[in-house]
Formats: structure tokens, sequence, C-alpha cells
């Protein structure tokens, strides 16, 4: 079946001179802080990696040459999708078909502080075919508000609604079945989707941050008792980790998820305070990647060029727990959906594995030796490779969208 | 030890207003939900609002040449293993000699503005009630005062501060009054200068640890009387409340305070809105001008270590955000007295309060909230000439000094 293409419009990435000349403009007029003596990463984004980063963004980073390279990478597209009692968003997203005809359908979703731009690196290898793997048809939405995509107008556009749109997106591709990959955001809205859309056009999916509620014994007994033995001392480590992170590390979310407006009014009109605020995550969240200043400056400059604005990306945190009074996944409860995991070291949330349970039906399981949050990014090849071996011939997940093995 | 205070005058330069005013000119908003309302943080109509008259009416100069008339100082104190801080304070004294010296202490969002009403009411003399010399700094981080250099700068070191401030101006024996972390550190101050030195203070945010079995087994009982006390049960439920919606500004600060720093130090509006939200909030329908508002966030976007700074304090008080407020610090028998002022968000059972110090005064007010000294003056006036004044529960605390003509 041909996609639907009459809606849909080819989108090239072409930011205003008038903007680019509002970026130096402000960022000519930046105001640094203080900061103490010896403070390091203790009390937040150094002076100096700011300084630095605030002098290349405004002297010597290229937008347009950046912009060019993004248009020739990534085909994307828009399309205008109806939610239920949220009319019409304009959506944004990448889309390219593999060469092979019976590719699998792959969703792509990224989180927050992240963007579409994740799926560059793992693109090419997805896409790619060969007779030793399935090759797959991606797409990589931008959440709404996210990148190019409209935000959306009015409160309560929560979990239920990003899965109607996805399923929207995929059908109106003329993808009635397909797979889904996720970490941060897409991790949990890859939840909903199972839960809402699955099994009958979410056929499976994989998550990079296997995060999940604790089994109950009247929810996953099997899984509840197991949780109960003695915790390894790798466990008991992750255990520990996320505990200091939740002490430490989770003041953004608690801001975001309760008033994301009144810290939307600084990330919108200060280039230096949303850098700050974002650069602060990809550093702290990867595992020892080697960030370069440009890679940096083009992540936060899709953030500061986007659609709807910086602001606009922190609603998703208000809305999924509204406004920080329940649980993200309340609303996500016992998908069945096969489900893949990967575990990679440098995660934020690393809760022990018998939790993971409550995911679904867990048919592919991946520990990594390295790798943080942003797998798509940090990772390709590693999370590209979990992917095939989860959908290849041989894996959990084969042959699950009917038709369409991913084989040429 | 003798340190000389030097008269201050504040005098922002020229380049600073018209950086302001050219950030404000250049200032890019948010987009907003529909009805949105105060859900979501502070709405984009106060901001615009506030942000056009900032940009366009508010006459910083004018509020500064006010702000001279109250008379001010800076003075060299020598904090142990921070060196030396360079603290900016107002300093009034009564015509009455033996007035009390009073040492007042502002918090986060507030700063030494918050004494202004105060000054003409607590120095002057009567027969009928005390008057006091006082002294109101700035926090260091805070208005005028130079920041600390280093980490590590929490209760003790700011109580330190304080103690030596007054000590220097000949002060060797004085009381306090506070509220947000002019509480917490008069809760430190009282622990580590208590009757030596700090003889007695009240409070108008009565805060401290909440009960345990082990610490204080009846008022713990007490909590165990929930199910039939609407009056615990309403109040242990407005603190949730707070715990779970208010404290993103709690948590970022007190984590991660360079992060924020940037976009505080950088963007009027944003300094504004996290400010404004505080200021909002904290209050029992204080009918906010534009130009009280606009002269209480300039202050912190004109301060000596910037807006970025203040933010530190939650982090260095907390560990960091591995420990509460009051590291350290035990009940004391220092007289307190506590003013309850009712839209003060922080408001927990009034039993706990006993738990902080000896509790020798209480009042009740109908109205007012978090910043008590700028909305309700005279109610906090009228509590310190009752609490220290002849026939109150401390009168002559501080030997020689009783206030009266």
């Amino acid at each position: 079946m041909a996609p639907a293409a009459d809606t849909e419009t080819p989108f090239t990435l072409a930011v205003p001179d008038s903007a680019l000349e509002l970026l130096r403009a402000k960022l000519a007029l930046t105001r640094l802080p203080d900061e103490l003596d010896g403070a390091g990463w203790e009390y937040g984004a150094p002076l100096a990696d700011v300084r630095r980063l605030v002098a290349r963004w405004q002297d010597a980073f290229d937008w347009r040459a950046h912009e060019n390279a993004i248009n020739d990478a990534l085909p994307m597209f828009t399309r205008p999708l109806a939610v239920d009692g949220h009319g019409t968003l304009d959506v944004h997203y990448v889309h390219k078909r593999s060469e092979v005809p019976n590719a699998i359908p792959l969703l792509f979703v990224h989180g927050w502080p992240g963007h579409f731009l994740e799926v560059r690196k793992v693109l090419p290898l997805l896409t790619a075919a060969s007779p030793e793997h399935p090759s797959f048809h991606v797409v990589a939405v931008s959440l709404p508000g996210y990148g190019f995509s409209e935000a959306p107008r009015k409160p309560g556009f929560s979990g239920k609604q990003y899965a109607e749109l996805f399923n929207k997106l995929m059908l109106s591709l003329g993808y009635e079945e397909y797979v889904y990959q996720g970490g941060d955001w897409g991790h949990m809205l890859g939840a909903y989707t199972a839960v809402q859309c699955g099994p009958k056009n979410l056929k499976a999916w994989h998550t990079n941050i296997p995060v999940s509620e604790q089994p109950t014994l009247w929810s996953h007994p099997l899984a509840y008792l197991k949780s109960l033995l003695p915790y390894d001392q790798k466990t008991l480590e992750g255990l520990q980790a996320t505990g200091l992170y939740r002490m430490k590390g989770l003041g953004y979310m608690i801001q975001q998820a309760t008033k994301p407006q009144t810290i939307g009014y600084s990330l919108a009109d200060s280039p230096a305070g949303l850098l700050a605020w974002v650069y602060e995550k990809l550093v702290a969240w990867s595992d020892d990647y080697p960030w370069t200043d440009d890679e940096v400056l083009e992540w936060v400059s899709i953030y500061w060029f986007s659609r709807s604005g910086p602001a606009a990306t922190l609603r998703i945190y208000y809305e999924m727990t509204a406004g920080n009074t329940q649980d993200i996944l309340k609303g996500a409860k016992g998908p069945t959906v096969p489900v893949g995991l990967s575990y990679f070291p440098q995660e934020v949330f690393r809760l022990p594995k018998s939790w993971a349970h409550t995911l679904g039906k867990i048919v592919f399981v991946a520990e990594h030796g390295k790798g943080g949050h942003f797998a798509a990014h940090e990772q390709p090849e590693a999370l590209v490779g979990d992917v095939r071996k989860m959908f290849g011939k041989g894996g959990g997940a084969y042959g699950v969208v009917p038709g369409k093995d991913g084989y040429a | 030890m003798t340190t000389w205070a030097k008269p201050f005058t504040v005098a922002v330069p020229d380049a600073d207003v018209e950086r302001l005013h050219a950030k404000l000119e250049l200032a890019t908003f948010p987009d907003e939900l529909d009805g949105a309302g105060w859900d979501y943080g502070v709405p984009l109509a106060d901001i615009k609002r506030l942000s056009e008259y900032w940009k366009n009416t508010f006459d910083w100069r004018k509020a500064e040449r006010s702000i001279n008339e109250i008379p001010q100082f800076t003075t060299d104190i020598e904090v142990d293993g921070f060196g030396s801080l360079n603290v900016h304070f107002v300093h009034q004294k009564s015509e009455v000699e033996n007035a009390i010296p009073l040492l007042f202490v502002h918090g986060w969002p507030g700063h030494f503005l918050e004494v202004r009403k105060l000054l003409p009411l607590l120095t002057a003399g009567s027969h009928d009630h005390p008057a006091f010399h006082v002294v109101a700094p700035s926090l260091p981080g805070f208005g005028f005062s130079e920041a600390p250099g280093k980490p590590g700068f929490a209760g003790p070191q700011f109580a330190e501060t304080f103690n030596k401030l007054m000590l220097s101006l000949g002060y060797n024996e004085y009381v306090y009054q506070g509220g947000d972390f002019g509480h917490i550190i008069g809760v430190y101050v009282a622990n580590i200068y208590g009757h030596k030195h700090m003889k007695g203070w009240l409070s108008n945010m009565p805060m401290y640890r909440r009960p345990t079995a082990f610490s204080n087994p009846l008022l713990f009982l007490e909590l165990l009387t929930l199910p039939f006390n609407k009056t615990l049960r309403d109040r242990i439920a407005a603190v949730q409340h707070l715990q779970t919606t208010g404290m993103g500004y709690f948590n970022v600060q007190a984590t991660v305070p360079q992060t924020i720093g940037y976009s505080l130090a950088d963007s009027p509006i944003g300094l504004l809105a996290w400010l404004y939200e505080k200021l909002y909030m904290g209050v029992g329908g204080y009918p906010w001008t534009e130009d009280e508002v606009l002269e209480w966030i300039s202050i912190y976007w004109f301060s000596r270590a910037g807006p970025g700074a203040p933010a530190r304090i939650y982090y260095e008080l907390t560990g960091g955000n591995s420990h509460d407020l009051f590291e350290g610090t035990t009940w004391t028998s220092v007289p307190l007295g506590l003013a309850w002022f009712p839209q003060e968000p922080v408001r927990l059972p009034k039993s706990w309060a006993h738990m902080i110090g000896k509790v020798v005064f209480e009042s009740d007010h109908e109205v007012g909230g978090h910043f008590a000294a700028f909305e309700q003056p005279q109610a906090l006036v009228s509590d310190l000439r009752k609490m220290f004044g002849k026939g109150g529960p401390a009168h002559g605390v501080v030997p020689g000094k009783d206030g009266y003509q």
C-alpha cells in the first residue's frame, strides 16, 4: 500500500536570517554568573565550559553549514495529524525507506533533552540491506513541541494523545503494523503506545532505558518473587546510583513537572541559560562521550530554533505526571506486547532487572559495557546491533510484522 | 575586634542599566497553553506586563535615590576558613540611647530592603513601647554583600558573619528577627551564640524538623490523632501539597545552582519569572505594584555578586540536597517568639515549633504571608514590642538596654 502523500509536505530546515541575527545579538549581550573556586561539576555546568561554548556560538559556530548537512542527511517531512480533543497538529518527522521492500517499519522516538537528530547515526545502519541482518523503514518523529513539530495548544496532552498521534503517523505512511524504538520519553511513550496500539498496530518495541514499576504480587507474581531475593552486587550498585541520582539529579525534573512555564521564560530568552540547562545533561547522562563544541552547539541550536521554542519542550513532564502528582507510567499498566531491553551502564536509572517484567513480554535482553542515556548518539552500532538481533532471524521478535521480516 | 564601617551608597553603573535595557529590548517570550492560569508557573500576561513596565516606565535611578535615604554601610568581616568578606548592611540607630540592638535577617528571594518599612517604627522612641537599634545585613552573596569565594559557606558561617557584624558595631548582646533563611540562620545563631550574644529572637516562619518517635515522642504521638484532628490534617495536607507542587526551585538550587545561575544572570525576564512566582504565591493577596516588584527584582539583577550567587545558599545549607537545613542544630533555651501569618506557605503544625526552642511568645495574625516585614510591618513590629517590651516575656533580655527612654 502506497503511503498517503496527499497531506505530507517535504520539509527543509531553513532558519530565517532574522533568527540568526537575534541569537547573535543576544549572545553579544551575555552576562555570565560568578562561580566558586574549585566548583568543578559539583554545582552544575562549569563556567569555563559555558563561557567557551557561548563564545564559539557567537563567533565561530556555522549554523548554515550544519543546517545544510542536516538537510542532506535526513529526508524530512511534515503532515497535519488530528488528535482527539486537541485539534490538528503539524508534525515533523524523518522518513527513510530501506531499499528492501519488506523492511520492517520502525518508529524511533526521542526524549528530553533529545530531538529527532538522535536518529542520524543509526539511520544508515537501520536502513542498510544485508543477508546477515534485517532492514528497517525508519520514521523518526519530533515530539509535539520539539524540533519542528507544532506544540499542543491546550492542557492535557499526555500518554494517550502521544500514542494516538504516533499510531496515526505510522498509519498515514501506510505502516499498519510496525515496531518501535525509544529511550527517555521515547521509552515511557513506548509503554503507552504498546498498551493502546498493541498488538494490533504496534507489534513489538525496544527500549534503551528499561525503567519500570516495581512488580507487585498481584501484577507480576513471578517477577515479584524474584525481586525479593537478595540483589547481586551489580544490582545493588545500580540501585545506589539510582538513589544518588534521585537525590542529586532530579531538580530539572521536579521544576519541569511543576512549573514548566516559570523556567520556560529563561530558556526562551537566554541562549546561555538554555545552553547550560541542556549541556549539563548531555555530559552528566552520557558515558564519557567526547562531545565536540560544535556537536553541543548544533544540539542546543535545534532547541533554540525549534518551531515552538524551548519552553514548549518542558510541558511533557507536567502532563505525564499530572503536575508531579502521579507516576509517569500510571496510564500504561500491563503492556503485553513483546519488548526488548538494552542496558547501558551509565544510564541514570538503573533498576533491578526483575522489575522489567512489568514492561511486557521480554523477548530480548542485552547488556553493554559502555554507553549512557543517549544510546543512539553515543553507541549507534551497539544499539542497532541489539535491534537487529531482536528482530532478525533467530531473534525473539523475528517476523512480528507479518510479511515484513526485513530481509530481501 | 574593631572594624570600621564605611558608608555605602547604591550606585549602579550606567553601563549596567543600559545593558538591562538592551536585553529587555531583545526579550523573547515563550508560548503558553490556553487557559493555563498559574497552573504551569507564572502567566505570560503577567511577565509581559511587568517586562514592558521594566523596559519603558520603571525608573531605577529614582528607586536608587530613595533606597539611599536608608543609612547603609559596608564592613569587612573575617570568617573562619573564608578570609575577609565585605558585608553590606543597613544600620539605623534609635534616638533612645538604651534601645535594644536588633539584627534583622532576610531570606530568599528577599533582601535587605525588607527592613525598610520597619525602620521608622522600630527606632521610634516612646514611653509605651521599646525602641530598637536596627542592623539589617545583606546575606553574603545577596544585595551588595560580597559572595563567599569557596564551597562550604553554610549555617555556621552565616551565623558567624552576623554575630561578628553585631560585635563590630559594639552590640555585644542583641536580639534577632527573621523569616525564610533569616529564620533558618536564626536557629544557627541561637545554637552557636545564644545567651552569650543573641538573647532572644522572633521568627515569622517557624520551621524545624519533623518529629519522630525518638526525637519528640509526644509530638509524634500527636500525629496519631490525625484522623480526629482536622486542623492538624489540613496543615499537613497543605505542607504535603507544597512539597509535591512547589519545590522545583528548591531542588534545582540545592543541586545545580550554577546551572540555573546562567539563566538568572543572563535573562531579566527569566529572573523576573523565577522570583515573581514566589513574590506572588507567598503573600496573602498583597497588592504588589509594578514599581514594588521591579525594584525588588532590580536589587537581584544589579546585586554585587550577580543573580546566580544567591541560589547557592540552598546547596550549602543542605549539603547539596543530602541533608536538611538544620544540620547540627538542636533545641535551645534562648527565648523564642513565633509570629504566625495565615498565608505563609510553610505552615507546619504549631506544636512542632516547640522543637526549635523555648517558646515564650506567640502571636496569631489575621492577614499576611511570607514577606511579613514587607506586607504587615505594623503587625511584626507590634509583636517585637510586645515580646521585648515591659510586661513582655523577653523584657530586659539585653542587660541595660530595655529600649525605653
